[in-house]
């Protein structure tokens, strides 16, 4: 009986996670003249800028810098724009919390959702781009659902945290958009890790970012199996990010509604 | 007597007045209690800031009390909220299956209510049409309709009965007022205004300065309130 009550709860929560995401990808391309077809042009608007400043402006720093740079990017921005968000999902949604009961941790995943679809939108267009321009599909291509995984992973562990402390310190937004920033410069989107000095490098490999990046690459670009070993560290400690902000959240379940914006 | 819908022993809860954890606490309720029994329309009335709103949190399951004991024996509790979760690019179909799935509805309950809830809003065409193109008028019709429909075990009333123009707010206001007299519903209807509460409550409470002053039949607690407020 209990059984029944609780999986009945869960389904419901099910269906408005669902129809949420729906809702605000609806509303997000009615927002524009463009819609959607924003989704493909404002990464393609962010390669162009470094394109131009790393590819035109500075010798290429690789070769074939064009798919180089796009596989980083648009993996970087599904990491960015979950956190990002992230940091005012709960936070912002004040309003809400004052009318209905809903567990808070359902705003960080229709979050991740909604960012979820963009990407899935535009890394499939990436994947056509790669196949008509001579980086076919290989082997490798079977590590590849594993490496999102884990990236999506380690994408809920950083957004699930983000989202329970930012209502405690709303300050943190702009340390967040800093700190987004200074990580996206180390890794690795627009240069390689063979660039860089012997005794940067094992630093360098410490930010999951950055490996994931190079993992995407091996895969898309050369055709080699990512690192499996800094996989299986990532996705450990995604895990138990992961686990412990969901407790965090759950804690705080009805403190949330308390805090004024 | 009906069975117990809930009951609040003592309760209390406080805010942070500032942002912090050295934020001093702000006790919005104190020590109130009460029962609520099925199918009674019972009211709360007392001054603002006396911690009505707080209350209908507490009873709503949003937050939950510091001190004392508030227990719900199974019953799904909500409060009437206009336009909630609204998001002004979707059509009023889609914001009315929003509404309705946020307020504790399943997909296919809200969905199989849209009709009453396109009639009674009296929206026509523009039912179809994203509630940006909507008056204020027209998005509080759409926002009462929804809410009107999700009928809840029990229902909470935040001062509002109707809303909308003139013609609307009477036309919600007489259905709501039958749907309390109806005798059947499990309601809490919180309001200052003592002639409304008097009218329509089998029961009333009387919260003043977060505490449950007194309790009892709407009539003598009416006067009550009344000569307090004269003496203060």
């Amino acid at each position: 009986m209990f059984l029944i009550v609780y999986l009945d709860a869960m389904f419901a929560y099910l269906e408005l996670i669902l129809y949420k995401t729906y809702a605000d990808l609806k509303a997000e391309t009615e927002r524009t003249y463009l819609g959607f077809l924003w989704w493909i042009f404002e990464p393609i608007l962010f390669m162009g800028v470094f394109y131009f400043v790393f590819g035109v402006l500075q010798k290429q720093p690789v070769p074939n810098f064009v798919p180089f740079l796009l596989v980083g990017l648009i993996t970087w921005e599904w990491f960015k724009a979950c956190v990002s968000h992230g940091s005012s999902v709960i936070y912002g949604q004040y309003p809400l919390m004052q009318h209905v009961h809903l567990p808070k941790i359902l705003f960080p995943i229709i979050l991740i959702l909604t960012d979820s679809f963009k990407f899935a939108f535009v890394f499939s267009l990436l994947l056509i781009y790669l196949w008509s321009t001579n980086y076919p599909v290989n082997m490798a291509y079977w590590s590849l659902p594993v490496v999102l995984l884990v990236e999506l992973l380690f994408t809920m562990a950083i957004t699930f945290w983000v989202a329970a402390i930012v209502p405690f310190v709303p300050d943190l937004r702009f340390v967040i958009e800093n700190f987004l920033t200074a990580v996206f410069m180390i890794s690795g989107v627009f240069f390689s890790a063979e660039q860089m000095t012997d005794g940067v490098q094992f630093y360098f490999y410490l930010n999951p970012m950055a490996n994931l990046i190079e993992d995407y690459r091996n895969i898309l670009l050369h055709g080699k199996f990512p690192d499996w070993s800094s996989l299986m560290i990532i996705t450990a400690v995604s895990l138990i990010g992961i686990l412990t902000a969901l407790r965090v959240i759950r804690r705080f379940e009805y403190v949330y509604p308390k805090i004024t914006p | 007597m009906n069975k117990k819908v809930f009951s609040l022993q003592e309760v209390g809860i406080s805010y942070r007045k500032k942002r912090g954890i050295f934020g001093e606490p702000f006790w919005a309720l104190k020590k109130v209690s009460f029962d609520l029994f099925q199918g009674e329309t019972l009211g709360v009335i007392g001054r603002n800031g006396a911690g009505k709103s707080t209350l209908m949190r507490i009873m709503s399951g949003i937050v939950q009390p510091d001190c004392g004991t508030f227990i719900n024996y199974g019953y799904k509790v909500s409060l009437l909220s206009l336009q909630l979760g609204f998001i002004s690019y979707l059509t009023g179909r889609e914001n009315a299956i929003l509404g309705g799935m946020l307020m504790g509805l399943r997909r296919k309950e809200i969905e199989k209510r849209i009709p009453a809830i396109k009639e009674f809003s009296e929206l026509g065409d523009f039912f179809e049409k994203p509630i940006n193109t909507y008056s204020s008028g027209m998005n509080a019709r759409l926002g009462f309709s929804v809410a009107f429909q999700v009928d809840p075990d029990v229902l909470l009333i935040d001062e509002v009965l109707g809303v909308g123009d003139e013609e609307f707010r009477a036309k919600s206001t007489r259905v709501m007022k039958e749907r309390i007299l109806s005798g059947n519903k499990t309601i809490v209807f919180i309001s200052h205004d003592a002639r409304s509460i008097e009218k329509l409550c089998d029961r009333v409470v009387w919260i003043e300065n977060g505490e449950s002053k007194m309790e009892g039949n709407p009539k003598q607690i009416v006067e009550e309130y009344h000569r307090y407020l004269h003496t203060n």
